[in-house]
């Protein structure tokens, strides 16, 4: 049985917009680089559980708010 | 004192000893070079092994010298140095580099191990000399490129 591929999602970029953060004040305020920031909007990127808490913490939300874990079947 | 200003002066005195050791080696190349030139052994490569120690020092002392000057300069530049996607970047450069470095010195001690028993000729003189120098800049340029491949990747 083939096990699922498993996507990680999230809504930095909508939460960032909705606060008015550029992305360099979004990497200034959770100590990362823009580089980072853009990358994790793309989704090239995965956070480590630190950078994820620290993300929720600065948008005043849990981590699966912001990141959304999802299953995706090679046959879809 | 606080953590940027404690860990911009250990970076300045990174620089110094840098520079103070390339600067110590680049002459004693020279001047041992000058002064036995006699000797069967090439003196430039420890100058050269000191000029490119100058040049991070320089390096080092420029980058963290403006910084120090600047606030929101000195807290981006240790923001970008402790970067957990540039870590993740260089931790996968050199662990790729690292592989090509084994993978280069166990090809090295098998053809000294089949040139032990005549079934290879034996790597001597300038061909040593550029096995190893190869042994050296090769990881080394694999470690180049897969930090700008990664950096495009991730």
């Amino acid at each position: 049985m083939d096990l699922p591929k498993l996507v990680m999602k999230n809504r930095l970029e909508e939460l960032r917009l909705q606060n008015g953060w550029t992305q360099q004040e979004l990497a200034d305020r959770v100590e990362v680089s823009r580089q980072t920031i853009i990358s994790l909007e793309n989704g090239r990127y995965n956070p480590s559980i630190l950078l994820a808490f620290r993300l929720a913490r600065i948008f005043n939300s849990s981590i699966e708010t912001i990141f959304i874990y999802t299953e995706e079947n090679d046959n879809e | 004192m606080n953590n940027r200003t404690r860990w911009l002066l250990t970076k300045l005195r990174l620089g110094w000893a840098f520079l103070a050791a390339g600067a110590a080696l680049a002459l004693a190349g020279i001047i041992i070079g000058l002064e036995y030139d006699y000797l069967p052994y090439n003196f430039r490569v420890i100058t050269a092994l000191g000029i490119l120690l100058i040049g991070i020092g320089i390096s080092y002392l420029v980058r963290y010298w403006a910084a120090q000057k600047d606030e929101a300069a000195a807290q981006r530049a240790m923001v970008d140095e402790m970067d957990e996607r540039t870590m993740a970047i260089r931790s996968r450069a050199g662990n790729r580099a690292y592989w090509v470095s084994a993978g280069l010195l166990y090809a090295g001690i098998m053809w000294a191990g089949f040139a032990a028993n005549g079934s290879l000729p034996p790597l001597t003189g300038d061909t040593l000399w550029y096995y190893l120098a190869a042994a050296l800049l090769i990881p080394f340029a694999v470690y180049i490129v897969s930090l700008i491949v990664e950096q495009h990747k991730m």
